[in-house]
């Protein structure tokens, strides 16, 4: 190595302690903020899931107990809209709900879920009592999936 | 859980897809200081040192599940993940070395800050011109001028972190030196 490269190197080595060592820590602070929110949707997410298949299962096992149903007059379109519109009001949205199936034929099931849970659909909460339960009904499509939510007054 | 400092990367990754804030903590602690300084010596700004940090561990955060210890180390891993995102950034930035002298190019400024003592200016002098013509490297040059002489890797680590062959490394880092020297004369030069 000659002097040239020698002098390089001690001037990288000076350019390299001379340097910031970290990120400043509002980048940490934020990045945590994005993760719990990020963890807050994805426990949401996985709570609904869980409730939809529960439900699914306890129709499933009434239908089998009561046995079949006497056939009715079959539905025009039109009524099961109407049907479905007056059965989806007073529901929030759940995220995500959009993307799926317009409802045809709805079940609403009472459930006791996570205050926290809330939050993620736009009801204001108390941070205080974010683990708190509620008792909410949840609206399930024909396809057994979650979409929309409501308080228990 | 996380009480003890010797999880693995492995570990804390897989912790983290599950939602786990104190590994994330951990392993953003761990590699924080890597990735902005290597943002940080590749821009020159800490503005986008401080943005591509964020998004680093932002893309983590998403895509954690994904990462796969076979395919190579987080180190590296992040490494890659950081080099698009500083690239990217100079893209946006083009044209890159006219922006070398701005007002806004700030880390000089704060790295001179609060060094009065005359008997330093000289070298400070000397190390705001080195780091001028870091940044005015091509970008392949100046990653590994930026990994092996400002953030100590050695050739392996380099080369995986920039998934190229190690000989690949050296004739770089041969060259970079070569250019890096060639400006460093041409500038005392004309400083004289």
């Amino acid at each position: 190595m000659n002097a040239d490269e020698r002098e390089l190197l001690d001037g990288l080595q000076a350019l390299s302690s001379d340097a910031p060592y970290q990120a400043p820590a509002y980048v940490e602070d934020r990045l945590l903020t994005e993760f719990r929110r990020r963890s807050k949707l994805r426990r949401a997410r996985a709570w609904m899931s869980a409730a939809s298949v529960g439900a699914v299962a306890a129709t499933i096992a009434v239908l089998l107990w009561i046995g079949p149903l006497a056939p009715r007059h079959a539905a025009s379109p039109a009524d099961a809209t109407a049907m479905a519109d007056e059965t989806t009001a007073g529901f929030y949205p759940l995220p995500d709900a959009e993307a799926l199936p317009p409802v045809e034929s709805a079940m609403v099931v009472r459930v006791q879920m996570p205050m926290a849970s809330l939050e993620l659909i736009g009801f204001p909460i108390n941070q205080d009592r974010a683990s708190d339960r509620v008792e909410a009904e949840v609206l399930l499509g024909q396809d057994g999936l979650a979409r929309g939510v409501r308080l228990v007054e | 859980m996380l009480e003890s400092p010797s999880h693995s990367d492995d570990d804390l990754l897989r912790l983290i897809s599950k939602g786990h804030e104190p590994a994330f903590v951990q392993f953003y602690r761990k590699h924080q200081r890597a990735v902005y300084r290597f943002a940080l010596h590749m821009s020159g700004k800490t503005e986008i040192a401080e943005e591509v940090t964020q998004e680093v561990f932002m893309t983590v955060i998403g895509v954690a599940k994904q990462y796969d210890s076979k395919r190579g180390s987080a180190a590296s891993y992040l490494y890659g993940i950081t080099r698009n995102f500083v690239l990217r950034s100079l893209e946006r930035e083009r044209p890159y070395a006219t922006a070398l002298d701005d007002a806004d190019n700030d880390h000089g400024a704060s790295l001179a800050s609060g060094h009065d003592l005359l008997s330093e200016l000289t070298r400070n002098q000397q190390v705001e011109s080195l780091r001028k013509a870091v940044l005015a490297l091509p970008p392949a040059y100046r990653e590994v001028v930026v990994l092996c002489d400002l953030n100590e890797m050695d050739y392996a680590q380099a080369a995986e972190a920039l998934g190229c062959a190690i000989g690949t490394i050296r004739s770089r880092l041969h060259r970079a030196r070569a250019l890096l020297m060639e400006k460093m004369r041409a500038a005392e030069r004309c400083a004289v």
